[in-house]
C-alpha cells in the first residue's frame, strides 16, 4: 500500500509509505534521496539569496535568465557582476551549499585539531619542563664529577708526593745509617789510637818517675 | 523491604527531568514496598539555595528526609571549572573539584547514608552527575541502584564516572541508547541493568477542543513542550519552522508551552503559552498535529512518550541518539538533522493525515507495551528480585 505525496514546489518522486507496516527508516532514506536529488542552485542564486537574508537552502525550477540590456537597473547589474567577477571564486566558496553533515564533520575535525593543539602545547610545556629538570640534574652530576675528580687528582697528587716522601726518608735513613756506620768505625778507631795513647802515656810516666 | 530513594531535589513544584521521575516512580513503589526519599533542601538548581524549611515532610503519602544544603554553587566559577576540565588535560583531583562545585554540597546526607546503612535494604540514586549519587554510591556500594539518567553530554566522559559506573550493584537505564553509552564508556556489562525508562500520569479527561477555546486557538498547529532554551535546541527549531514556512508557506503555527530563557522571535505563526498547568499541557498535545522535540541532548523524552500516550507523532531531533532510536522502535516518529530534513519530513507529517494516525497509533502501542505503570512497576520489582537472588546465593 503507497501514497504519492507531492510537493507544492518541487514535484520529486513521492515518499512511499506502508501505512500497516511503517517503516520510518526507509522513510527518512526516501527523504534524504530527495534531498539530495534536489538542483543545486548557482552561486548567483545563493548570493542573492544571502542578500536577501534567507538560508542558503536550494530552490527547484529554472534558473533566471539575465535580464536584457534595456534599462538602468540591468546595467546597474551587469556593471556590478563585471565589477564582482575577480571575486566570483571567493563568493563561490563563501555560498556553496555545504551539506550539514559535512559541516558536522569540519566541525569534529576542528574541534579534535583544536583538543590536538592543546594537547600539543601541553606536550611541549611538559617537554621543556623535562628538559630543564634534565639539564639541572645533569650539570649537577658534572658538578659532583668534576669535584670528585679533583679530588682524585689531589689524592693521587699526594699519593706521589707520599711516595717521593717516603723514597727520600728511606735514601736519607740510608745515608745515615752509613754514617752512623762510618762514625762508629771512626770511633772505634779513635778509641784504639786513644787506648795506645793511654798505653804510651803510662810507659812515657814510667820512664820519667825513674 | 525499605527502599530508600536518593534524589537531589524532590517536591510537587518540580515539573520535570529526573526529580519528576523518581517522584512517579517512589509514589508507584510504595505499593509494594516501604519507600523513603533522601533528597536536599534546595529547589533552584543553579545555586542549590536551601528552600524547604522542614527535616522531614511527608508528600503524597512517601516520607520524604530533607538535608540542608551546606554550600551554594556559584555558577561563574563552576563554569570556569566545567571550561576547563572540557577543554584541557586535567587530573581526577580536578573532576573532583568540579562535581564538589557542581552540587548540591549535602555532606549531612551522605553521612546519614553512612549511619543508617542498615536500616534500608536498597539505595535507589537518581542522576549520576550529581554529588549525594557519586559519594553516596561509593558509600553504600552494596545497596546501591543506579538510576543515571544520562545524556549524551561531554562530563559522562570524566574519569570519575566512567569508574563510578562500575560500582553499584544494579543499573535501571531510561532507554537502550543510554545503556549502550554507559557499557562502552565504563564497560560494565557485567553489572545487571534493565532498560526501564518511566510511565506517565495521562489525565482521563483531555480535549484539545477545550485548549482551542481557552487561547482562541484557530488552525493547524503543532507544539514544542519544555523548558525554551538553547540547550534544548530550540533556537534551530525557530530556524528551521521560519524556513520552512517561508519555502512552503504553509499556515501551520508553532506553539510553545514552558518557561524561556531564550529570546522568541517574534513571528504571528510562534505562538508562546507561557507555562501551562498539566491539564492546559494535556489539552494541547491533544489538539496538536504533532509535537516537535528539537532536544540535543535526552536520556528520556517524558514529553515524547506522553505525545505517544495520545496518538500523536512526534518530529525529532535525529542529532540525539536517544530520541532517533525511539522513534525508529516505536515507528510513530520521523527525525531530521537539517533544515532540509525538517522541511520535508514535516511537509509529509502535515500533507498525510493517514501518516499521522498509523504513527499515532504506534506510539499508543509503544507507550503501552514499554512505559505503562504495570510494566514499569514489575521492572523494578523483577530487578530487586534479582538482587535478593543473588544477595541469598552468596549467603
Amino acid at each position: 500500500m503507497g501514497k504519492k505525496i507531492d510537493s507544492k514546489e518541487n514535484r520529486m518522486v513521492p515518499v512511499q509509505i506502508d501505512y500497516d507496516h511503517i517503516d520510518v527508516s526507509n522513510i527518512m532514506d526516501q527523504i534524504k534521496a530527495q534531498i539530495a536529488e534536489r538542483p543545486k542552485a548557482s552561486p548567483l542564486e545563493l548570493q542573492q539569496r544571502l542578500q536577501e537574508g534567507r538560508s542558503i537552502e536550494p530552490q527547484p525550477g529554472p534558473r533566471p535568465e539575465p535580464e536584457g540590456p534595456a534599462g538602468p537597473r540591468s546595467r546597474t547589474k551587469r556593471i556590478m557582476l563585471k565589477v564582482m567577477k575577480p571575486f566570483a571564486p571567493v563568493i563561490k566558496f563563501l555560498v556553496l551549499p555545504v551539506h550539514e553533515e559535512l559541516r558536522q564533520t569540519i566541525l569534529s575535525l576542528d574541534r579534535t585539531n583544536r583538543r590536538l593543539d592543546s594537547l600539543c602545547a601541553t606536550m611541549e610545556d611538559e617537554l621543556r619542563k623535562l628538559n630543564i629538570s634534565i639539564g639541572e640534574g645533569l650539570s649537577e652530576t658534572n658538578k659532583r664529577i668534576d669535584e670528585a675528580l679533583l679530588e682524585l687528582h689531589m689524592s693521587r697528587d699526594y699519593t706521589k708526593l707520599l711516595h717521593n716522601l717516603s723514597h727520600n726518608i728511606v735514601v736519607e735513613l740510608t745515608k745515615l745509617k752509613i754514617e752512623e756506620e762510618s762514625l762508629k768505625s771512626k770511633v772505634r778507631i779513635m778509641e784504639k789510637d786513644l787506648e795506645f795513647l793511654q798505653k804510651r802515656g803510662k810507659a812515657l810516666e814510667k820512664l820519667a818517675l825513674k | 523491604m525499605k527502599l530508600a530513594f536518593v534524589v537531589q531535589r524532590y517536591g510537587l513544584e518540580i515539573s520535570g527531568g529526573a526529580e519528576l521521575h523518581c517522584r512517579w516512580v517512589a509514589e508507584h513503589m510504595a505499593k509494594y514496598t516501604q519507600v523513603e526519599v533522601l533528597t536536599t533542601k534546595a529547589y533552584d538548581y543553579i545555586t542549590w539555595k536551601n528552600h524547604y524549611p522542614h527535616d522531614r515532610e511527608d508528600i503524597n503519602g512517601i516520607p520524604v528526609r530533607r538535608f540542608p544544603v551546606d554550600r551554594t554553587r556559584n555558577p561563574e566559577r563552576f563554569g570556569r571549572i566545567q571550561n576547563f576540565i572540557l577543554g584541557n588535560e586535567h587530573k581526577e583531583t580536578d573532576e573532583l573539584r568540579w562535581l564538589e562545585e557542581e552540587g548540591p554540597h549535602v555532606p549531612a546526607l551522605i553521612a546519614h547514608l553512612k549511619e543508617h546503612r542498615e536500616e534500608y535494604d536498597y539505595f535507589l540514586f537518581w542522576s549520576y552527575r550529581y554529588y549525594q549519587s557519586y559519594w553516596g554510591i561509593r558509600t553504600v556500594p552494596e545497596k546501591s541502584i543506579l538510576v543515571p539518567t544520562a545524556e549524551h553530554d561531554p562530563v559522562v566522559h570524566l574519569r570519575i564516572f566512567r569508574k563510578l559506573f562500575q560500582v553499584p550493584q544494579a543499573f535501571i537505564y531510561n532507554s537502550v541508547e543510554e545503556r549502550k553509552m554507559i557499557n562502552s564508556l565504563s564497560r560494565n556489562d557485567s553489572v545487571p541493568g534493565d532498560v526501564v525508562g518511566v510511565g506517565s500520569e495521562i489525565p482521563t479527561d483531555i480535549s484539545g477542543e477545550r485548549f482551542r477555546s481557552k487561547y482562541n486557538v484557530v488552525g493547524d498547529y503543532i507544539i514544542y513542550i519544555g523548558r525554551i532554551d538553547e540547550n534544548k535546541g530550540c533556537h534551530k527549531l525557530f530556524e528551521y519552522f521560519l524556513a520552512f514556512k517561508k519555502e512552503t508557506g504553509s499556515p501551520v503555527k508553532l506553539f510553545l508551552a514552558g518557561s524561556t530563557v531564550l529570546k522568541i522571535p517574534s513571528h504571528p505563526d510562534i505562538v508562546y503559552l507561557g507555562f501551562v498547568s498539566e491539564q492546559d499541557k494535556f489539552d494541547a498535545l491533544n489538539g496538536a498535529l504533532l509535537l516537535a522535540m528539537p532536544s540535543f541532548y535526552e536520556s528520556l523524552s517524558m514529553v515524547a512518550l506522553e505525545a505517544w500516550a495520545l496518538g500523536k507523532p512526534v518530529l525529532a531531533n535525529a542529532r540525539c541518539e536517544v530520541l532517533k532510536g525511539q522513534c525508529l522502535r516505536s515507528k510513530a516518529g520521523l527525525f531530521y538533522e537539517s533544515s532540509e530534513e525538517f522541511g520535508e519530513a514535516l511537509k509529509l507529517l502535515l500533507s498525510s493525515e493517514k501518516l499521522r494516525q498509523a504513527m499515532g497509533e504506534n506510539g499508543r502501542r509503544y507507550f503501552g507495551q514499554n512505559y505503562a505503570w504495570e510494566v514499569i512497576e514489575s521492572k523494578y520489582l523483577k530487578i530487586l528480585e534479582q538482587l535478593e537472588a543473588r544477595k541469598r546465593e552468596g549467603e
